[in-house]
């Protein structure tokens, strides 16, 4: 064990009963994730890190994904999400700046029954882990695009639905894009997906950024929860370099 | 790695044979028999026989109502009628495209079997993916059982066997093509799955929970004096109807209280389930299925067009 986490274990207790080296979910993977995406820095299997998803995929095109890392409020720096056993397993890496709860729900595909993260990096250079198990039929990154079959999507490219609903402290956002998103994996159709998105406040101040990835459903959802006043403007742009605008009063 | 195959066949060859559904008839009203499933989810261990079949022993034949989920399901059901009645089976009729009903065709393909025309286009669009998802969560059970499409369409109105005379009804609730049936001789009503008791009920090809629940006044308004359910026990109370109702009227609440709130798919699928629907076999997993299949749906209806772009 890193020479840092010993001391933070061994020094704060209360860290010990959340935090543990023992994997909660059965994994072949975590090693390789673990170099691959995190760079074999100092990391925690920690339940306070909640990773929320349905115990299997209904759909496996659309499944609900909900990542908690409220108990870390003021000291994330990043959250990186994705699912183990997926041909392309990265989801998400977002980045919550003040006036934005480190708490993200998304919608993903998934290919098989696997193993989901959400790896969240706290302000003292420490990865707090959550994972979660889910089952599936599968195909839901190889399956065919919805979209694509809806003639004349391509008009509806970029177009937001959405809304903010208050929840006292703070405000839920959410929004649905217009987007294939297509990850390469459907034979004869590139990669195609949004790939950038900014939650911007007022006088355009960054609140927070978005990095996603083709594990992102098609018609991506996403809701963040914002206690900065609104406006709240999102930018996104996908991998062809096209730029959608939304306003959330 | 013959021999290895050769082994494996060998070994699972006895145990194919213990697959054996077991169908017990009961006489539920006069020349009425059932064959009740059980209200659990499609296993390994019931080999899909979840279903509620039936068949009505009148003088001209045997008619019967849905097939159940596999070949070896169908076949058995057809030695089952044959232990009650030397009558041949004039008629089937399916209530709806799901495979728990119709895979059992192939064992009826001397019969008429008779469904709604969209009951047929539909069992034609997903009947394999439908079967081939059976296979995987009943494994063996499935063996041989292939999709065999309804050879007659029926029209809503009066069919007339023997001395029993048919009300055949064209709804829409469940998936879109939902056949029901009354037999104005004994008042038997059977309702395919517009009626689940005890157990949860299914929305992954409902058109809406309203068009559901308009269905369920057109049948409790028929003269009916025992209700078959697709699935769960029959009852000769308007107890399933009753059920049936605050259920659909639950989950309608919590979708629109949802989009209305902002919450999330994940968020809702943990909802906690009223304790009055406890005895409601599977109502948290199907609850599960069911946001996924009709929340996107809620949630647009209460979404406004925010991009700026265009
Ligand atoms: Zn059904």
């Amino acid at each position: 064990m890193n020479w840092r986490l010993s001391c933070i274990l061994a020094c704060w207790l209360p860290l010990a009963a959340h935090a543990v080296e023992v994997d909660p979910v059965p994994s072949v993977m975590w090693a390789f994730y673990h170099k691959q995406l995190l760079a074999d820095a100092p990391f925690v299997f920690d339940a306070r890190v909640k990773l929320l998803a349905p115990p299997f995929a209904e759909d496996a095109r659309q499944v609900p994904l909900e990542i908690d890392a409220r108990a870390f409020k003021g000291h994330v720096v990043r959250i990186l999400a994705w699912a183990e056993l997926n041909p392309l397993p990265k989801i998400v890496d977002f980045q919550p700046k003040e006036g934005v709860l480190p708490w993200l729900a998304l919608r993903i595909r998934i290919e098989q029954a696997t193993p989901l993260r959400a790896a969240v990096l706290t302000d003292d250079g420490i990865w707090h882990v959550g994972s979660a198990l889910i089952d599936a039929a599968g195909g839901g990154c190889t399956a065919p695009s919805v979209v694509r079959s809806q003639p004349g999507w391509e008009e509806h490219l970029g177009e937001v639905l959405g809304g903010r609903y208050p929840r006292g402290e703070f405000s839920r956002v959410r929004v649905q894009v217009a987007h294939p998103m297509d990850n390469g994996l459907v034979s004869g159709i590139p990669e195609f997906f949004i790939n950038h998105g900014q939650l911007r406040g007022q006088d355009d101040q960054v609140l927070a950024e978005l990095e996603l990835f083709p594990a992102v459903s098609e018609n991506p959802n996403l809701a963040f929860d914002i206690e900065a006043p609104g406006p709240t403007r999102l930018v996104l742009r996908d991998n062809s370099g096209n730029e959608f605008d939304a306003a959330i009063p | 790695m013959r021999w290895i195959l050769l082994l494996c066949l060998g070994l699972s060859l006895p145990a194919l044979a213990d697959l054996d559904y077991a169908l017990k008839p009961r006489l539920i009203a006069a020349d009425t028999w059932l064959l009740e499933g059980s209200t659990d989810n499609f296993a390994k261990a019931n080999g899909g026989n979840i279903v509620n079949t039936a068949f009505i022993v009148t003088e001209a034949g045997v008619v019967v109502i849905d097939t159940g989920p596999s070949r070896r399901y169908g076949e058995a059901l057809r030695q089952a009628i044959a232990q009650v009645t030397p009558r041949p089976v004039i008629q089937v009729l399916i209530t709806h495209h799901h495979p728990d009903h119709a895979l059992g065709n192939q064992a009826f393909k001397d019969v008429p079997i008779g469904a709604l025309a969209d009951t047929t286009r539909l069992l034609h669009e997903q009947g394999d993916s439908l079967a081939e998802n059976l296979y995987r969560m009943v494994g063996d059970w499935m063996r041989g059982t292939e999709v065999v499409l309804p050879t007659q369409a029926l029209q809503p109105g009066v069919l007339s066997v023997g001395q029993h005379d048919l009300r055949l009804l064209a709804l829409t609730g469940h998936t879109g093509a939902d056949l029901a049936i009354l037999d104005q001789r004994t008042g038997v009503l059977f309702t395919g799955d517009l009626v689940f008791y005890q157990r949860a009920l299914t929305t992954p090809h409902s058109p809406g929970l309203a068009a559901w629940q308009a269905d369920l006044d057109t049948l409790q308004a028929l003269p009916w004096n025992l209700i078959v359910p697709g699935h769960g026990p029959v009852a000769a109370d308007a107890q399933p109807f009753a059920q049936m109702r605050d259920y659909l009227g639950w989950l309608d609440q919590l979708l629109r209280d949802g989009a209305a709130n902002g919450s999330d798919m994940a968020e809702l699928i943990r909802s906690p389930i009223p304790e009055r629907f406890a005895a409601i076999n599977l109502s948290r997993y199907e609850l599960t299925r069911s946001v996924s299949h009709l929340y996107p749906r809620y949630e647009r209806a209460q979404m406004q067009r925010l991009d700026t772009r265009y």
